[in-house]
Formats: structure tokens, C-alpha cells, sequence
């Protein structure tokens, strides 16, 4: 511990420095991608999180993604760590046996904060037993966000951490410009019309696939081509080799021809 | 030991390429969820539904404007933010490169300005909010003065409604009560 | 049998407690069809669930404790009874707890299967259980403020968090053997690896004496977020993260809970499509298992090719559902998302491959040499002492008894299909890996059968509104046995009480009789054979009987002695 620079800004119960001006990250991390010239070793620290991100992390040290390629090896003690790799949302309990974790490592060290619940406390942000993430008690290097991360999002992590793959995420802020309006999706449609058939393709097929087959839909329903709606519905069907997604399409048309009739009366 | 021999010579190579090559995504994976701000009208849907509280607004009422925000470190990829969103202007990609350096850069925010109301003059909802319900609401209108008179309640804030809800009443109660006792 | 068809299910065993006990129980409250409510008077409450649990065949699911007091002014006590005998279904005994006068018999010296979910609302509520020997914390950390009961409706905010007053933990762990013990502890607070919990081992040269565990390590707080932040919805969310492996389950034990509350029909597809994502949980949760049993005999190369077509199983939920593990699938009233044809055949071919991978492998595995030698006889888990707490899953069923949630109280799709409950008398690690390599193949024919028959329709209902004050269970056979949730609606469009217990909670009291008497090397292995969601192993103390000594060994160290099995790191 004596080589780290203690900042006053952040002193845990233990004594631990919190170290985080860019200068002093960027001279350690220099120093140890100079210095390790081998595998980088890592040493995963769970700090109560579910447990995703743990098998995550095997599977990304199992054959199918296999991060031992690039020499990144899971070691037993954080003794032996290049590494830490911080999971979980700190709970109160983990606390102290982190900050220990992270005071056996050995100097320079890289800190990973692995998943939602690392980079920020995610879905457990605010609750009365967990601190809200890794860089509440030590300084992070690198965040690989994911609920859990997996395993390509894993091993793109590390290479960040290492060094060998730039981060492609930056801060970014868009101003309203001028001008700037939202159009009504499928204007030639009813707007109440609309709402009913994506609530039901919701409804059958739920919001990803059934939106995009409610967009379906509305596009042949729409297209100027002048003829009546029965025709196109069957055209649609016919077009269409899948069963079940026949049946959406059919529940879809159903449901205009109930408000056309709706209308009559 | 022959079975174990045999079966690691069946499966071969067994390692995806990636890094060195993209890695074959499913359609509809949940990835990074993919904003765009010319699309969105603030209406604050998606921060409502949020599970983790990673999507939020701040109102700035001084400088008239509302910034919506989205915190990829915290995001849980559940999108809720997709099945909620009423103009499409969010929806999960099959972008899984997410790791940074600085914790900032898991954030990402859009600005929008918000509209004064037609009676008082003091901002209460983004303009292109305002703007979109305008709209709406027109198309279904059966008159033209009716769809006039809907785009002018659209663009009154909350609190001049409801002062304008007790006036016209209280007005048709004097009203009445003139005409009662002219008779 | 053919009286039963008469009456209402479940009507038997109220009838026979009002004949055993007369004047004891006050009230009776049907929620579901199989769910039944009933009310006795707190004195009654011990001798009311000892005899619905050992003499009318009951195995205890859960205690639930809850703050009633701004309903009627007294806190509730549940014990969730299984019934699994004649006439199945959940019978809930509750008994009011008084405000001001806060306290309540214990029934654990009567049934031992109540001493965790008691220790609990003790923490949680600050209700006394009287006559409760273990006067431990269960739950909250050693550090938390004396007095400070989260849950009570007017205890604090969900975002209160008390300054840290302690460094150093105060646990104080039992053993219960006569001889003189040392204590090995395995790296208690010094390496943080795979799942936190703390084991002490009482051992007498290489011999386990006795053992015990510090868990709750990574208690968060949930069930308070879940009646204060969130709403109805995003509870499914966060019950997918109770564990990063059975996470599924848990949503689905939670809506079930919500939607049998208030009496939400789920469409038929939406049921089915629940049931095909839980087992393709299951596949990857005991293709992991089956991995880490390879793996702590020392047959790293069986773990790797397991792991090899594990990934199968989790490209098929993430084609499924979006997601490798969080599968964020429910909403209450259904699903959301759909299995299109593409996607039905797509995973009709992947499990067709998967049952041929899991047989070759499984063969490859039995026909290794000195595997059986390491898991046969080792671990034995006593059928008494299942029958006393009440332990979940393969577990369980390794020793023999018949315990299913899918089949005994049939759920969601799993009412359109048959099944089979597969067993083992064994009782050992061995007869619980065999249950296991079973279900996978069960697994996979059940996604057979509902992708081949899938029902037609919507998958999601919208047609209900929240009413306060309702309550219910949910449940399902997660791969580690049953998980139960216990849910009441409240006034604010928010939960009033959620109340979800996980399969593994149950199986922890029983790990101690079955590291009894056997050697410090095989303490892994046995832990494994919990599945204790992936391994919750990663400090444990070893305490010598007759050297009283006490030596701490890192887990990976112990792993390693359970693998290699030379070098031991006791001497």
C-alpha cells in the first residue's frame, strides 16, 4: 500500500487512498501494459451481485469465446492480479472484504467494474444495503457496461482495459435544432386506428416483434396502390409462409375491419 | 479416456473469431439502446418505465429548456424505453461495445426547448411535445374551429386549464343566473 | 379419493386442523382454486403448522412476515405449507402478531424447517419468535443499527443507508460437537472469489465435524425497492436479478403471484412460451452444474467440453429473448415477446443437437475412470433430515422424495403437458447429478412438445385492474427446486409486500448434516452438489477438534485440494 498515493478527497475506514486524477491512472496503466510484457491476470471481486455476471465471465474463459487467446487468465489470489475485476453493486457486507481485495493486489493495478451493478449499483442504485458501485470505494480505470456483459462485450472490455482497442462510447449531447418536429407516423392511417392495431400486435406478439409487424402491416395496408383492403390482407397472407405470423397478420386486419364496422353503424 | 479423445476430435475448433471478426448477432438482441433525439418529444414515457432509473429529465425553467439523459452505465437492457416510446425514437441496437474509461462517457443527453403557454407566457412543456399533440389531437377533429380551438388547449399550460375550467363554469352560472331573474 | 372430487381442493386439511384443533382457527380465505388462507390464533399458530406438516403430509415453502399495521393494526406471520400427499395444494397458516405486543411462539423446536424464514422477520420486522433457540441475525449485516427493522412500514427510506460502523464481523459461528475442534476457516473476508458466503468447518484431522455458514452477504435490500420505487411492472425486472442463473423463475414465480392475487387469466400461449423459457433456464443452469461437478473431481477437460455446449443453450435464450441471461420477458397478465416459425424451428434443431452432445458427453463422463469413485457415498443427505427443512430440487429428489413443483402443483404450461418426477435413492452427490443429467433430457423434450404444440392467440392480457389488499403465492420449479414469491397488492399502484424466497435459501439449513463426517477435500464437491447458484463456497473456516487450531485457507486452495487431492492445505 505504501506506494499509492493517498488523496484526502476519499479515505475509507481502512486507510486506502482513492487515486483518480487522469495523470495518475494513465502513468500506472503506461507503466504496467510496459511492464507486464506477458498474460494479464485477472482477479474477479464479487461485490453481492446476482451471479450473471460470474458465469459470464466463465463463459468468457470457456472454449466457445476463450479470452486465454489473448493471455487473460483468471488467477486465485488478488496477489497475483494484473486486473481486478470489481461485479455487484457493493453491498454493505462486501464492503471491507473488497477494499481488501483491492489493497492485496499488487501496485500498478488496472480496476474493471464488470456489469450495470459495477458501473453504477444498476438496478440496485439507491437501495439501503448496497453503496451503488465499484467507484464508490476504489478507483475504476475501465466500465463495461451490460446487464450482464456478455461474453463479446466481455472480451472487448479487456481489451480496452489493455489498451489494444479504442472505446468507441463518448459523451455526447444533442441540442433541439431548429425546426425540429416529429411527424405522425402513417399519416394516411387514423391515428386511433393506428393505436388499436400496434396495441394489438403488442398484445399478440409483444412490443419488438409485434412492432415491426404491426410496421408491416401498415405499410401494405397504406401503399398507393388503390385496392380494397380485403384484397391487400390476402395479398399480405399469401406472402407469407410463417403460421403464427399469419395469425398476427390476420388478428392485425381483424381488427380494422371491426372499427370499419363500427363505423358503419 | 478413448470416448473423451473421440469427442474432443468431433468437435474440432470450437472458438468464436471475434475480435478479429464481427461476431454473427441475433436480430433482436437487446443491445445498446439507440436514441435519436430528432425523433423524441420529451414526453417522458421511457423515464417512467425505466426500471433502474437510467433514463431521467431535468427541467432548467430559467433557461427554458428540458434535457433528457441516458445513463448506459446503469441501463439494465431491458427495453422497457422501446415498448413504451410513443414516436419510435428509441429502440435497442445489437451494439454490445460498451466499455469506457471515463464514467462520463456512458452518458448520453439531448436538450430540447419548451414551449411558453398561450395564456401566461411561462414554459411548461417541450415545444416539440406541444407541438406533436397539436397534431394529434387536430387530425381527429371534426370541424376546422374545433381543431383550432384543440391546438390552443394544447398549448395552455396545466395550471391555466384548470383556472379556465373553474372561470367558464362560474361564467355560465352568472349567465344563467341573469337570464333567471330577467325573466 | 372419490369424496375429494366433491369438495373444493385443499378442503381436507382444513377440515381435519378444525377437527384436531377446535376453536383454533378463526378464519379461512381461499385465494386460488389450490390456495387457501387460513387464520388461527396466534397461541395455536406452532401446533397448527406442526400437524399440517408432519401428519398431512406438508413440507414448509416459506414464512412470511408483513407489516398489516395500517390495515387492521397488527403484523401478519404466514407459513406457506406445500401439501403434497393427499389432496395437493398451498395451505398458508397466519396468524396476527398484535402491535405493541410484538411478539410470536416459534415454531421451529416443533417443525426445524422454520428457522431461517423466523430469524428473518425477526430481523426484518423486529418481531420476537418466543422460544427460538438461534438468537443470531439471519439477514442483515453484523454492523446494521440494533433496532432498525428495514421492512416496517415506518422504519426508514428505501435509499437510507446507515455509516458503517464496523470493519470487522462479529458472526459468531456454531458447533455443535463434543470433541475439541479446529477451525478451518476457508479465507473468511481475505479473497473474495465466485459467490460471497462464510464457512466455518469444525474438523478433527481430516475429518468434518461440523460446519457453519454466514450468508446474506450480498442482501441489498430488494423487497423494500420493490414496495417503495417501483411499480407493479418493473418488479418483474428486478426479480430477474435475484440470481443471475435461475433469474427467470423468479419473474415468473413473481407475476404468477401478482396475477393470482387479483385473478389475472394469462393467455395460453403467453403460459406456454413461460414454460419453454424456464426450461431452456434449466438446460444451461444443469449443463453449468454438470460442468462444475467435472470440474471439482478434478476432469477439467469433461468441464471445458460441458461449458462447449452450454453456449448452445444460451444462444438459444438469447435468440429467445434478446438476452444471454436476463431474460426480461414477463409483465404482469403475460410475455413479451413471441416465438415466430423461424425461431420455433431454430430451436427445435438447437435442442435436437443438444440432446445428442449431453448423451455422447454424459457417456463420456460415467465411463471415466474414478469420477464415480469420487461422487458415490459422498454428501449423503438423510431422507429424515430432508423431511425436517424442507430442502428443494434435485436435492431432494436425489434422496428420494417426490418433490416437483411442475408436477405437484402444476403451473403455466406446464398444466399442457405431462411430466415425469425423477428421483434418486443415492442420497449422495452422484444420485443428484444422475436426477440432474435426467432433466436435462426431460428438458428438452418438454420445449419438443410445446414448440411442436404450441396454442394459438395473444401472449399478453391487458383486461384487469389493481385492486388493493390482495395476496397470493407464485411459484415455480427453478433448476435448484422451487422458488415461492408471496405477493400483496397495495393502495399506491406499488406492491405492499413482496416476498420472494429462492430455492437455495431452503437448501443451506441442510448442508451441515451432509458435510458431516466426511473429509475437508470433499467439502467442495458436496457444496456443488447444492448448486448453490454456481457456488457460494468462497470462505470457509475449518476448525480442528483436536489440534484447536484455526487455520484460514483461501477457496481456490480448497478447490484445488479437491481436484488434486495431495497436498493437503491442512497440515
Amino acid at each position: 500500500m505504501s506506494s499509492l498515493p493517498t488523496v484526502d478527497q476519499f479515505t475509507p475506514a481502512s486507510g486506502i487512498g482513492r487515486i483518480d486524477t487522469p495523470a495518475d491512472i494513465a502513468r500506472m496503466k503506461a507503466s504496467l501494459l510496459k511492464d507486464i510484457q506477458r498474460s494479464a491476470y485477472v482477479y474477479r471481486v464479487d461485490c453481492g451481485g446476482c451471479n450473471g455476471c460470474e458465469i459470464e465471465i466463465f463463459a468468457a474463459i470457456t472454449p466457445l469465446f476463450d479470452a486465454e487467446r489473448f493471455g487473460i487468465k483468471v488467477v486465485a489470489s488478488p496477489r497475483h492480479a494484473d486486473i481486478l475485476l470489481f461485479t455487484g453493486a457493493v453491498t454493505r457486507s462486501m464492503r471491507m472484504p473488497a477494499l481488501r481485495a483491492y489493497e492485496a493486489a499488487p501496485d500498478p493495478k488496472i480496476v474493471v467494474s464488470y456489469g450495470a451493478c459495477g458501473c453504477s449499483g444498476g438496478i440496485f442504485h439507491d437501495l439501503y444495503c448496497v453503496w451503488g458501485g465499484t467507484d464508490k470505494i476504489v478507483p475504476v480505470d475501465v466500465y463495461i457496461p451490460g446487464c450482464p456483459p456478455s461474453p463479446a462485450a466481455t472480451i472487448y472490455g479487456f481489451a480496452v482495459a489493455l489498451g489494444l482497442l479504442g472505446q468507441k462510447l463518448t459523451a455526447k449531447t444533442h441540442v433541439e435544432g431548429e425546426n425540429e418536429r416529429v411527424a405522425i407516423a402513417h399519416p394516411t392511417v387514423p391515428y386511433n386506428l393506428r393505436v388499436l392495431v400496434e396495441r394489438e400486435a403488442r398484445r399478440m406478439a409483444g412490443y419488438r416483434q409485434g412492432g415491426d409487424l404491426a410496421e408491416v402491416f401498415l405499410a401494405a395496408m397504406e401503399a398507393p396502390d388503390g385496392r380494397p383492403f380485403a384484397d391487400r390482407l390476402a395479398g399480405l397472407l399469401r406472402s407469407t409462409p410463417d403460421p403464427r405470423t399469419r395469425e398476427i397478420f390476420e388478428a392485425l386486419g381483424g381488427v380494422i375491419t371491426a372499427a370499419v364496422g363500427r363505423l358503419a353503424r | 479416456m478413448f470416448k473423451l479423445i473421440k469427442e474432443i476430435f468431433r468437435s474440432g475448433e470450437a472458438t468464436v473469431k471475434y475480435p478479429f471478426a464481427p461476431l454473427p448477432m441475433e436480430k433482436d438482441l437487446r443491445g445498446k439502446p439507440e436514441h435519436t433525439p430528432e425523433q423524441c418529444i420529451a414526453c417522458a414515457a421511457c423515464t417512467i418505465a425505466c426500471p433502474p432509473n437510467a433514463i431521467g429529465m431535468t427541467t432548467d425553467v430559467e433557461a427554458a429548456t428540458r434535457t433528457w439523459s441516458i445513463d448506459y452505465g446503469r441501463c439494465v437492457f431491458c427495453g422497457r424505453c422501446e415498448e413504451v416510446c410513443p414516436t419510435d425514437a428509441i429502440r435497442l441496437s445489437q451494439e454490445f461495445e460498451l466499455a469506457v474509461a471515463k464514467r462520463e462517457d456512458l452518458v448520453m443527453k439531448a436538450v430540447f426547448r419548451l414551449a411558453r403557454c398561450e395564456a401566461c407566457d411561462t414554459p411548461f412543456a417541450v415545444a416539440k411535445e406541444v407541438a406533436y399533440v397539436q397534431e394529434v389531437v387536430a387530425a381527429s377533429a371534426p370541424t376546422p374551429d374545433e381543431a383550432e380551438q384543440r391546438r390552443r388547449l394544447a398549448a395552455t399550460c396545466p395550471a391555466c386549464k384548470r383556472a379556465h375550467d373553474v372561470r367558464q363554469p362560474a361564467a355560465f352560472g352568472v349567465a344563467r343566473r341573469l337570464e333567471e331573474t330577467r325573466r | 379419493m372419490n369424496v375429494m372430487t366433491q369438495l373444493p381442493v385443499g378442503a381436507t386439511h382444513v377440515a381435519a386442523l378444525r377437527a384436531e384443533m377446535p376453536h383454533a382457527v378463526l378464519e379461512e380465505r381461499r385465494q386460488t382454486a389450490d390456495q387457501i388462507t387460513v387464520t388461527v390464533k396466534l397461541e395455536s399458530l406452532p401446533e397448527a403448522v406442526a400437524y399440517l406438516y408432519y401428519r398431512r403430509g406438508g413440507w414448509l415453502s416459506v414464512v412470511v412476515g408483513n407489516d398489516e399495521r395500517s390495515i387492521d393494526g397488527t403484523f401478519g406471520v404466514y407459513y406457506v405449507l406445500s401439501m403434497e400427499e393427499e389432496d395437493r395444494c398451498y395451505l398458508v397458516v397466519h396468524a396476527k402478531v398484535p402491535e405493541g405486543k410484538e411478539e410470536f411462539p416459534s415454531v421451529t423446536p416443533k417443525v426445524p424447517a422454520c428457522v431461517w424464514g423466523e430469524r428473518e422477520i425477526r430481523d426484518m420486522y423486529g418481531l420476537v419468535p418466543v422460544g427460538l433457540p438461534d438468537a443470531r441475525r439471519l439477514v442483515l449485516p453484523d454492523d446494521w443499527p440494533e433496532g432498525l427493522h428495514p421492512l416496517r412500514k415506518d422504519a426508514m427510506d428505501h435509499r437510507f443507508r446507515p455509516a458503517p460502523t464496523a470493519d470487522d464481523e462479529t458472526y459468531s459461528f456454531v458447533n455443535d460437537s463434543d470433541r475439541e475442534t479446529t477451525v478451518v476457516p476457508l479465507g473468511p473476508l481475505h479473497i473474495t472469489s465466485d459467490e460471497p458466503g462464510h464457512f466455518r468447518l469444525f474438523v478433527d484431522g481430516e475429518d468434518i465435524v461440523d460446519a457453519d455458514y454466514r450468508m446474506f452477504y450480498v442482501h441489498r435490500g430488494m423487497e423494500k425497492v420493490a414496495e417503495t420505487r417501483m411499480g407493479y411492472d418493473e418488479v418483474t425486472f428486478l426479480a430477474d436479478r435475484v440470481c443471475g442463473i435461475c433469474g427467470y423463475a423468479h419473474s415468473v414465480a413473481y407475476a404468477t403471484s401478482v396475477e393470482n392475487a387479483l385473478g389475472i387469466d394469462v393467455p395460453i400461449r403467453g403460459q406456454a412460451i413461460r414454460a419453454i423459457l424456464l426450461e431452456v433456464e434449466r438446460l444451461h443452469s444443469h449443463l453449468l452444474n454438470l460442468g462444475l461437478a467435472c470440474h471439482f473431481v478434478g476432469f477439467d477437460t469433461g468441464f471445458m467440453q460441458f461449458f462447449r455446449i452450454r453456449e448452445k443453450s444460451m444462444m438459444l435464450a438469447e435468440m429467445l429473448t434478446g438476452n444471454r441471461k436476463t431474460y426480461a420477458i414477463n409483465l404482469i397478465g403475460g410475455v413479451r415477446r413471441d416465438i415466430l416459425g423461424e425461431q420455433s424451428s431454430r430451436t427445435l434443431a438447437t435442442v435436437r443437437e443438444l440432446r445428442d452432445d449431453v448423451t455422447r458427453l454424459v457417456d463420456m463422463l460415467v465411463s471415466t475412470a474414478n469420477v464415480e469413485g469420487r461422487v458415490k457415498g459422498v454428501g449423503i443427505l438423510d431422507p429424515q433430515i430432508a423431511r425436517d427443512y424442507s430442502p428443494v430440487g434435485p436435492l431432494v429428489r436425489g434422496s428420494g422424495h417426490r418433490r416437483d413443483t411442475r408436477v405437484l402443483h402444476a403451473f403455466q404450461g406446464y398444466r399442457l403437458t405431462g411430466l415425469d418426477i425423477n428421483t434418486g435413492d443415492g442420497c449422495d452427490v452422484l444420485s443428484r447429478t444422475l436426477v440432474r443429467v435426467n432433466e436435462v433430457f426431460d428438458s428438452i423434450s418438454l420445449i419438443e412438445a410445446l414448440l411442436a404444440d404450441t396454442p394459438a392467440g395473444p401472449i399478453l392480457t391487458e383486461d384487469f385492474t389493481y385492486v388493493p389488499y390482495k395476496f397470493a403465492l407464485g411459484f415455480t420449479e427453478a433448476p435448484r427446486g422451487e422458488d415461492i414469491h408471496w405477493s400483496m397488492t397495495g393502495d399506491n399502484q406499488k406492491l405492499h409486500r413482496w416476498r420472494c424466497r429462492a430455492s437455495t435459501y431452503a437448501n443451506w439449513p441442510v448442508l451441515r448434516y451432509m458435510l458431516r463426517g466426511n473429509t475437508v477435500s470433499d467439502a467442495p464437491l458436496i457444496v456443488a452438489s447444492i448448486d448453490p447458484c454456481y457456488s457460494c463456497t468462497d470462505r470457509v473456516t475449518v476448525v480442528d477438534v483436536k489440534k484447536a487450531t484455526q487455520k484460514t485457507v483461501p477457496y481456490k486452495e480448497m478447490e484445488r485440494y479437491c481436484r488434486d487431492r495431495t497436498a493437503s492445505p491442512l497440515k
